[in-house]
């Protein structure tokens, strides 16, 4: 028997997964430990093995896999608790990354000062060099002014540099020099450089790219390492990957090498278990919709991929590589209710968090949250919350609410319905911008509700869009870690194309990207021995536009001499269904081949199916909720609920970690998975 | 009555109508900003986007420009004014100052929102085209001494009815401007926008019914009127003087004055320019609805920022100018440099009025803008191109809440315009951007310090000579220093040209003559202080010399490589 096992790092606990040659899925779960993580995970592969019956040994002997997400780097850029970088730059051009391209937040703040960047302006030293925009030398790396820099680096006791030249995504040969020159001088000094990392034009995203991996980078090695060194001892001869943010995944060295490529580990594998989801519910359109207490993450699967993007932005740092596309709403259950000075009843961005917590946790919160709001409308059992484990005080949501309700002139209830309204409206509007702004419709989606939270409001936030299908997967509450177990080895490259304003030519098209697919697939060979799948994309835009658009190339007929015609095809079409529109006469511009190898890692087993329940589908009780009048709704507990099981709302399903509402409209069915599928109407 | 009205909505109602309309003009935001064509819109985000009512109340709006913001409802009530016939799937559009516009380069969009067959909002975009004709590329022409020479001037017309363009009509906006091209791909990115924002706001009115949104509009009005007066009324009472000077008008007046008494009463505040100096022969003059805009403009950035920029947040402020004055020139004057000058100081002048009643709110100046645009020849294409300086952007000033931005604009943009990526510049453009670092030493002195300018050298690698124009001011005046911090340093450009002495370049020039390798150097302005600058902690001076900020200007005559 041999064993996948997946491992997700949250910010409470480590969820973990592991799945069996025939299919057989166990989980466990221990509490993170955000010091070391790698203490929790080797605490949940107890319980894994436990739970396996086998002694942790056994179970890692006979593992030939293990698929890991981890927030050491997310963490690192929330906290600022990252290496201390310096960074190495075009002299005349140190400041690119404190100018942040002249942009502010908040437009009409102007007694806010800026924000501190993550290299101060006396550890960013300028060299003396210049490539000009084709890439050709027009001031050759000085000898001298390298060494200057050199020497301030070291008095600076930086322990990360970040090596940024101008048109260095042309041509590396200066970040090349100045990197030999760096580590033959500081060795132990861990290294960035741009031509690595973002090799794409556009200074501001690229530096700024490389500092965050600067940044994060020695964490991150440091902690892979010690996780894998743990692994070994404790028997483990199989192969690590760490999932990254474009959802693929990579061994240690590669998520060290590109450490600012692994920020969305986490959320990535909630996305893969949405992919997997999709794939064995052959619903290929959904959006996992994952609200938990202090924020919501909301990403898109359309026709069974997840998108990409590469306008990344976490903790107030660009970040412009590849990631999957996630947008995150601070807003959840923890989410505060307020009346603002103009009467108007406001939810959030200020969030009860943990500590204090909702009112109703009984820890001192005295503020209204949405948490304390569904207790009044009796969508939460405060008696039930943890499986019982943890009673909330039903009372103090109740006060809370009520001071809300005071200063709006409302009735508790109706004070109650509002803040669940407006929660609502704002999942609604992430919904929203994440499929509108993408140019898809979100009423072909489905929506995949996990995470602590969403079960609550699922069915309001679908009305809100017209969403008329949800989805609750029964693993919904490890459904990161599940999804691991599913993703593939991936490996992506990049290459400006540098213009001279001519149209670019098919034969340009094809050197461009059969050099990418040689350099892609050559470095996935070395990690993977099984089939290579590779997928084309391209940036591009109309003449004088500065955003590109991203449009997969696959499918193509590539040895055709109409291939650039195919391919500004794609373009336009793309750019009408984004933007309503495409101006098919004006010029349209190349700028970055994108080449993904994709190593496919064969499945192991399939979903089990339940067979048909024979026991009868009761409540196990009712109590008081508010469906636009106070009614009797039954409550169900999930695990009562089998396959076949079916009925109308209004209804309330208690799991031990999560409660899901169903309105009077709406019609819940039980799957033979067990999943709670949900008809909205 | 609109108290009756608004006392019907309950406010939960109102905060979801609310949360919605300002849904809309961000998704409208956003589909301009990825789909608009000249650099000036995708890049420098010199656009914005408003909800009006047919009464002209401005309803929502996106953050983007401050200084478009509270012009559009004189726009919406010119269009108002001059039709009665509106039908689905109109489009109007007009840039004139006589009927709303702020000056002729931006154009406003608007496209009616119909329920149940009656016409109640209009959804609004205005954008900065590149050109818009007249005399001079781009309009903004220091020689004008009319409007006539700035560009085409249009007054609202059908571009759509209902639903069909006007083919001719278009045909004779696109000839007027030196590229079509471009101001054809902008135009279907406002009217996609526009069309975007009608989609949202019919939706709104489907699911709530007209007369529920109607008074839930209502209900936002007043809400946001009695947040705005509930900040107002705790500052001090009392009638207050601000002034600021603008450089020169280009045709031979200098520091011409722009005067705001400021009256303050309760949760009142009435502005009063009417003593500014007269009108000017140039193109510094304000139009009627820009004057507005700056003054609103200055009131938005006192409140809370959090404040909804509507109609309910203006209440409490009253305008009062006469025609004829600088701030608010006759019909027929030239007014293209309007959006920055006078803007700029008009806010300045009330914000240093303010200092006495609100200090805590009043920050110290922000730069003002100065302009260079280079037409000449690409030697990489052989074809024609125009650059505008959008690189070396000034300081902002600083305030109560600390020092100020680095790098990040005027009064009238204050971190909104995005200067485009350097790389991508010297890839289309034949210039090369030797140096583009602060400017160490800019920023005024003070408790806290004003935000650096930049220090920019760009050389033009052109292989035949080129032309400059610049406008702008804010050589002599320097931003304001505040509460007794110190002024930023002004605004200082000038041209290294081998075999020519090196000459400060002035604010209002036509026709510079650039040759293959001349250098210009420039230095743009820092921040003003806030605070006497003995206040300034041991901390921050050392952390300012550490970090080489507040060393001297290096000097920087290295003159034309």
């Amino acid at each position: 028997m041999m064993f996948t096992i997946g491992i997700d790092v949250g910010g409470t606990y480590t969820d973990l997964v592991a799945i069996d040659d025939h299919g057989k899925i166990v989980f466990g779960k221990s509490p993170s430990t955000p010091a070391d993580q790698s203490i929790g995970v080797m605490a949940g592969l107890d319980e894994l093995a436990r739970r396996l019956k086998l002694t942790r040994a056994e179970m890692l002997a006979s593992t030939n896999r293990i698929v890991h997400g981890t927030t050491v780097a997310t963490n690192a850029l929330l906290e600022r608790k990252g290496a201390k970088v310096a960074l190495l730059t075009t002299e005349g051009h140190r400041d690119v990354i404190e100018m942040r391209e002249g942009l502010k937040d908040n437009r009409y703040d102007l007694r806010s000062p800026p924000p501190e960047p993550l290299v101060p302006r006396h550890f960013r030293f300028g060299v003396k060099e210049r490539l000009k925009a084709n890439g050709e030398v027009a001031i050759p790396l000085d000898d001298h002014s390298l060494v200057e820099a050199i020497a301030a680096i070291k008095r600076s006791g930086a322990t990360s540099v970040a090596v940024c030249f101008l048109h260095a995504y042309l041509n590396p040969i200066h970040e090349l020099a100045a990197v030999e020159r760096l580590t033959r001088e500081l060795p132990g000094v861990s290294v960035s450089r741009s031509s690595d990392v973002l090799p794409q034009i556009k200074e501001y995203e690229r530096v700024s790219t490389t500092i965050v991996n600067a940044y994060v980078g020695p964490l991150v090695r440091r902690y892979l390492t010690t996780l894998e060194q743990r692994l070994a001892e404790a028997g483990f001869k199989g192969s690590l990957f760490i999932i990254l943010s474009h959802g693929g995944m990579a061994p240690v060295e590669e998520a060290s090498r590109l450490a600012a490529g692994t920020v969305l580990s986490g959320p990535a594998g909630g996305i893969s278990g949405g992919r997997r989801c999709a794939d064995i519910l052959d619903l290929p359109n959904l959006v996992p919709f994952d609200m938990g207490g202090t924020s919501t993450d909301i990403s898109l699967i359309s026709d069974g991929a997840a998108s990409l993007s590469a306008d990344g932005m976490l903790a107030g740092q660009r970040i412009a590589l590849r990631s999957l596309d996630i947008a995150s709403i601070a807003a959840g259950g923890g989410s505060i209710a307020s009346v603002d000075a103009g009467g108007t009843l406001q939810v959030g961005p200020e969030s009860a968090g943990s500590v204090p917590g909702p009112a109703c946790y009984g820890n001192g919160g005295e503020a209204a949250t949405v948490t304390d709001a569904n207790i009044v409308l009796g969508y939460l059992d405060a008696g039930a919350f943890m499986g019982g484990k943890r009673p909330l005080d039903a009372a103090a949501a109740a006060a809370a609410v009520e001071r809300v309700a005071a200063s709006l002139g409302l009735s508790l209830q109706q004070a109650a319905a509002g803040i669940s309204r407006i929660i609502n409206l704002k999942m609604a509007d992430g919904i929203r911008l994440m499929t509108l702004r993408r140019g898809v419709d979100p009423r072909r989606f489905a929506l995949l509700s996990f995470g602590g939270a969403a079960g609550v409001h699922a069915v309001e936030v679908a009305r809100e869009l017209e969403i008329k299908r949800i989805i609750v997967p029964i693993a919904a509450s490890v459904l990161s870690a599940w999804g691991m177990l599913t993703c593939d080895l991936r490996y992506e490259v990049s290459r400006t194309y540098y213009g001279t304003g001519k149209r670019i030519s098919p034969e340009e098209v094809r050197d461009i990207f059969a050099g990418l697919e040689q350099q892609a697939a050559g470095r996935l060979r070395s990690w993977f021995g099984g089939p290579i799948a590779v997928q084309r994309s391209a940036e591009m835009r109309y003449g004088e536009q500065v955003f590109e658009i991203d449009v997969s190339l696959d499918g193509l007929g590539w040895d055709d001499p109409s291939l650039v015609d195919q391919i500004e095809d794609r373009f336009h079409r793309r750019h009408e269904e984004l933007y309503t529109y495409a101006s098919r006469d004006q010029e349209v511009v190349f700028v970055n081949a994108r080449v993904a190898a994709v190593g496919e890692v064969p499945q192991t087993g399939q979903a089990e199916k339940l067979a048909p329940s024979t026991l009868a589908c009761a409540p196990r009780s009712t109590r008081k909720a508010f469906f636009g009048e106070w009614i009797d709704v039954p409550v169900y507990a999930l695990d009562d609920l089998g396959h076949g099981h079916a009925f109308a709302g209004p209804a309330i399903v208690e799991a031990e970690t999560t409660t899901v509402v169903i309105g009077a409209q709406d019609r819940l069915t039980v799957n033979a998975l067990g999943w709670l599928d949900i008809a909205v109407g | 009555m609109s108290l009756n009205i608004s006392a019907k909505i309950d406010p939960i109602t109102r905060s979801v109508v609310q949360h919605r309309l300002s849904s809309i003009v961000k998704e409208m935001g956003e589909a301009m900003l990825r789909t608009s064509y000249s650099q000036i819109l995708n890049s420098s985000r010199d656009f914005s986007l408003a909800i009006c009512d047919t009464g002209g109340r401005l309803i929502a709006q996106a953050d983007h420009l401050p200084v478009h913001v509270g012009a559009l409802p004189w726009a919406t009530l010119a269009v108002e004014q001059r039709f009665k016939d509106v039908a689905p799937g109109d489009v109007i559009l007009l840039n004139d100052p006589d009927y709303g516009g702020s000056h002729l380069p931006d154009l406003t969009a608007f496209v009616p929102v119909f329920a149940d067959g009656k016409r109640l909002l209009w959804t609004v975009v205005r954008a900065h085209q590149s050109d818009i004709g007249g005399a001079t590329h781009g309009a903004y022409n220091p020689g004008a001494t009319e409007i006539w020479q700035e560009g085409l001037r249009v007054p609202p017309i059908k571009l759509y009815e209902a639903g069909r363009p006007r083919e001719d009509l278009l045909d004779l906006l696109a000839l007027n401007v030196r590229n079509p091209r471009e101001f054809r791909g902008d135009l279907a990115a406002m009217l996609g926008a526009a069309h975007l924002g009608e989609r949202g706001v019919a939706k709104l009115f489907g699911e709530f019914s007209a007369p529920v949104v109607e008074a839930a509009i209502e209900a936002i009005l007043d809400a946001t009127e009695q947040q705005t007066r509930a900040v107002v009324s705790t500052w001090k009472d009392g009638v207050f003087h601000g002034e600021a000077f603008l450089d020169d008008d280009g045709h031979g007046r200098s520091d011409i004055r722009i005067a705001a008494k400021v009256t303050k009463k309760g949760s009142d505040i009435e502005v009063d320019l009417s003593s500014s100096d007269p009108q000017s022969t140039s193109f510094v003059n304000s139009s009627h609805a820009n004057m507005q805009a700056a003054v609103a403009m200055a009131f938005a950035y006192l409140i809370d920022a959090e404040i909804p920029k509507n109609t309910g947040a203006l209440r409490p402020l009253k305008v009062i100018a006469t025609q004829g004055t600088i701030v608010w020139a006759d019909s027929g004057r030239p007014v293209t440099l309007c959006t920055s000058h006078p803007s700029n100081e008009i806010v300045e002048a009330i914000i240093k009025a303010m200092s006495a009643s609100c200090p805590e709110r009043a920050m110290a100046g922000w730069s003002r803008r100065f302009r260079i645009a280079i037409q000449g020849e690409n030697p990489r294409t052989g074809r024609p191109f125009i650059w505008h300086l959008f690189q070396a952007r000034p300081g902002g000033g600083a305030s109560s809440g600390g020092d100020g931005y680095s790098s990040i604009g005027e009064w009238h943009s204050a971190g909104g315009l995005k200067f485009g990526s350097i790389e991508v510049a010297e890839v289309r453009f034949p210039l090369h951007f030797r140096q583009h670092e602060f400017r160490e030493g800019s920023g005024g002195d003070g408790q806290f310090r004003g935000g650096l300018g930049v220090a920019l050298d760009l050389v033009l690698e052109t292989e035949k000579p080129a032309k400059g124009n610049t406008a702008g001011d804010g050589a002599r005046h320097g931003p304001c220093g505040m509460l007794g911090g110190e002024d930023g340093a002004p605004h200082h450009y000038r041209l290294l040209s081998e075999g020519r002495e090196p000459r400060v370049l002035l604010t209002k020039e036509v026709g510079i003559e650039l040759r293959p390798g001349d250098c210009l150097e420039i230095r743009s302005s820092g921040g003003g202080g806030w605070g006497p600058p003995g206040k300034r902690s041991a901390l921050a001076r050392q952390r300012d010399r550490e970090q080489g900020l507040t060393a001297p200007d290096a000097p920087a005559g290295r003159g034309a490589q």
